[in-house]
């Protein structure tokens, strides 16, 4: 059975100086169980921090003056909002305040669809992590060990001090990493199209790395070994002989490091790659 | 602490370290004998000089050898009453999500759990029975991996899927599927590239052409358009000028596409 | 005939994927010669399989594995004795040929002439090289090697060093040579 629980937290905008921060708690149902955060945002900035605790901290700023009327493709262009009464909150959800729902030991967090919202969320180191946003500014997820899926349309991605798999993308906009570890059975693939993606890794980590770049460089102070082997084999075309027909595979960089290890992928378009020891 | 004793040290010291008194003994050592300093000094060099020393790599062929040996090695080796191979290693399979999967291969890499019972064997009975049983290994472990919940598990789908047979079609619709269908860029990104073992098949490239035109992110239609030119499949040069012509589509994108339709004139 | 199912067979691919670079140094370490050591690696991993009955979970994985290592070029070693003809001069000649060959940075690094390394290595006799292999290319612990070797914590660490100090000598020989 399905039990929701709904926190709304509104912009009070009665004066335009008056930025009033919303502050809320949120429990995960099951401190047992494995634990989820989902953000989905629209416009402004991201940032989720993992701490000691055992519940979700979420922190909301509206910024003023810019966005009004910027999501405008979410019911219609507002030139204005709607003041809010002295002593009163807003009921209901779709104006631009942030929802907040629980469900099955998931968080889940939207908003900053009709105007910017700055997110700040505290987790539990140990949750999973997964924010989709779309406009203008930074994502940031630090300190998590659970699973980390960022995006973020336009706009810069950090994600530091993780353990967990790292699958992170931006359209445009930088992307930094920095990694504790690389294991099996955690993926770790970076890509953007148009932006820088710099990498640190622990200086002992073992590690296979696929790398691509079409304009642009890259860079290490790693000791990598480059693979001169291509993979897939190169073309071969047996088909008159009823063998395969198998193709090269051209531009995408594969090295070791310490030896090797599990595969991590970093592919920009316009970009530089860079790979740092810790 | 003698000379002797601790010149034997010095290997241990480097490598794991000495317990702690040892330790303390062994270093006071050190600091009063200039001797046993110089000769630590020339062997630790050489110590840390090995650590520098290329690894021999093994050469590709090493595990496609691997792997059909061991497909061979496992075919037949139940009695024909068997159940069907697949319904068995499905039973055996898939209820637990895919990281604990791999959590419980790993415990049993370590040497936990290894140790059955076994007789002798004939080789080479073994040897032409296995073939099918690990492709379907690897293929189950793509196909399970692909549909969960978790990108990071769906990448290492498409990472197990690179290993499957050109010929394993349901790898190939489910790297398909990943293609058109999966909500991550690199998920999608990833399965392009995986594509390429698939060349041979029609449908591999008629998934690609269709996927073109529905594909917003950006790095990926350049990953398409780059694979469309590596099949060099001149049926998508319609497909290509569209996309060229496209102005809501990303400059870089526009741009390749264009070089695409001349590469493939 | 006992079952080899499909769990098996996962674990071995498990067990494969994580040692074979490993394993594959050792042998060509030892033997520098790269086919032998494919074939070598292939037939360690079957014969862990074949005899995985006789696997103590008390015992060290590592371990074991090496032992069958050992146990697997011993075999073909015999095989082949009648194929090489002059074994140090033959070992020398390959292990120039079958070397990747460090780029320029790493040789430069502090000094130490890496190539002057491998060949000293290879000039070392098989056992001294074996136990520098196991304890810093595969990294082993103490413990593990002594029961690969069959002898006593104690013993390898006198091996050890002494498989250093001959190394050094041998190097020092090969440095004086290159500068005459």
């Amino acid at each position: 059975m399905k039990k929701l629980l709904m926190w709304s937290m509104m912009a009070a905008l009665s004066a335009p100086l008056a930025m009033p921060q919303d502050k809320v708690t949120v429990p995960f149902r099951d401190a047992s169980r494995p634990r989820k955060l989902v953000v989905d945002s629209l416009l402004g900035s991201v940032t989720v921090r993992g701490y000691g605790g055992q519940e979700a901290i979420v922190e909301t700023t509206p910024r003023a003056g810019d966005g009004r009327g910027r999501g405008g493709g979410r019911g219609g262009g507002r030139g204005k909002q709607t003041e809010v009464p002295a002593g009163m909150h807003r009921i209901g959800g779709n104006t631009g305040g942030v929802e907040i729902t629980e469900d099955n030991n998931t968080i889940n967090i939207s908003g900053g669809f009709f105007s910017p919202v700055d997110i700040s969320i505290q987790v539990p180191t140990q949750t999973s992590v997964t924010v989709n946003l779309v406009t203008g500014r930074t994502l940031t997820i630090e300190n998590i060990s659970g699973e980390v899926e960022a995006t973020n349309m336009n706009g810069q991605v950090n994600i530091n001090n993780v353990s967990g798999s790292v699958v992170a993308h931006s359209m445009n906009g930088k992307i930094m990493v920095s990694l504790n570890s690389v294991m099996p059975d955690k993926a770790v693939s970076v890509s953007t199209m148009n932006g820088d993606i710099d990498v640190s890794l622990p200086s002992a980590v073992k590690a296979n790395l696929k790398l691509k770049t079409d304009h642009g460089g890259m860079f290490t102070d790693f000791d990598i070994k480059v693979d001169s082997t291509p993979r897939p084999p190169k073309v071969e075309d047996r088909r008159d002989k009823g063998g395969p027909y198998r193709v090269e595979m051209g531009g995408t960089t594969y090295g070791t490091i310490n030896g090797g290890g599990p595969e991590i992928q970093f592919t920009t378009f316009n970009g530089n790659i860079r790979i740092h020891k810790k | 602490m003698t000379c002797d004793e601790a010149k034997i040290l010095l290997p241990e010291y480097w490598s794991q370290g000495l317990g702690e008194a040892e330790e303390i003994a062994f270093e006071v050592h050190l600091a009063d004998c200039e001797a046993c300093r110089t000769e630590a000094s020339r062997l630790g060099s050489l110590w840390k000089g090995l650590a520098l020393v290329p690894a021999e790599e093994p050469g590709p062929q090493l595990r496609g050898r691997f792997y059909n040996a061991l497909s061979a090695y496992r075919q037949g080796l139940e009695s024909a009453a068997r159940p069907r191979w697949k319904d068995k290693v499905a039973a055996w399979w898939p209820k637990q999500p895919a990281w604990q999967m791999a959590a419980s291969f790993a415990l049993l890499a370590a040497g936990i759990g290894i140790g059955y019972g076994m007789r002798g064997e004939k080789p080479r009975e073994e040897v032409h029975q296995l073939r099918e049983e690990v492709a379907s290994m690897r293929q189950l472990v793509a196909l399970s991996l692909l549909q969960q919940q978790s990108a990071s598990d769906r990448l290492r789908g498409v990472s197990w899927a690179y290993r499957a047979e050109p010929s394993d079609t349901e790898v190939l619709s489910a790297l398909v599927s990943a293609v058109k269908n999966d909500s991550n860029v690199n998920v999608r990104l990833q399965a392009v590239d995986a594509l390429h073992a698939f060349a041979a098949s029609p449908m591999t490239r008629q998934a690609v052409v269709q996927a073109l035109p529905h594909e917003k992110a950006p790095i990926v239609q350049v990953a398409l358009i780059d694979l469309l030119v590596d099949f060099k499949d001149r049926d998508a040069a319609g497909e290509l000028r569209k996309l060229a012509a496209t102005e809501s589509v990303d400059g870089g994108v526009r741009e390749r596409a264009q070089w695409a339709v001349e590469r493939l004139q | 005939m006992a079952r080899v199912g499909a769990g098996e067979v996962a674990q071995l691919a498990v067990l494969f994927e994580r040692h074979h670079r490993g394993l594959f140094r050792y042998f060509v370490s030892m033997n520098r010669n790269r086919d032998l050591a494919d074939d070598l690696v292939q037939d360690v991993f079957f014969r862990m399989l074949r005899y995985r009955g006789s696997y103590d979970p008390a015992q060290s994985f590592t371990a074991w594995m090496y032992q069958i290592a050992r146990n697997a070029g011993v075999d073909q070693a015999r095989k082949r004795m009648n194929d090489v003809v002059d074994i140090e001069e033959f070992a020398e000649r390959r292990a120039e040929l079958m070397s990747p060959a460090p780029g320029p940075e790493e040789t430069a690094v502090r000094g130490q002439d890496l190539v002057l390394l491998r060949r000293a290595m290879d000039q070392l006799p098989a056992e001294k090289r074996e136990i520098l292999v196991l304890s810093r290319f595969q990294a082993m612990k103490y413990e593990d090697i002594a029961e690969v070797l069959g002898c006593e914590v104690g013993t390898v660490k006198v091996r050890v060093y002494r498989a250093m100090r001959a190394l050094e000598q041998i190097y020092f020989t090969l440095e004086k040579e290159k500068a005459s």
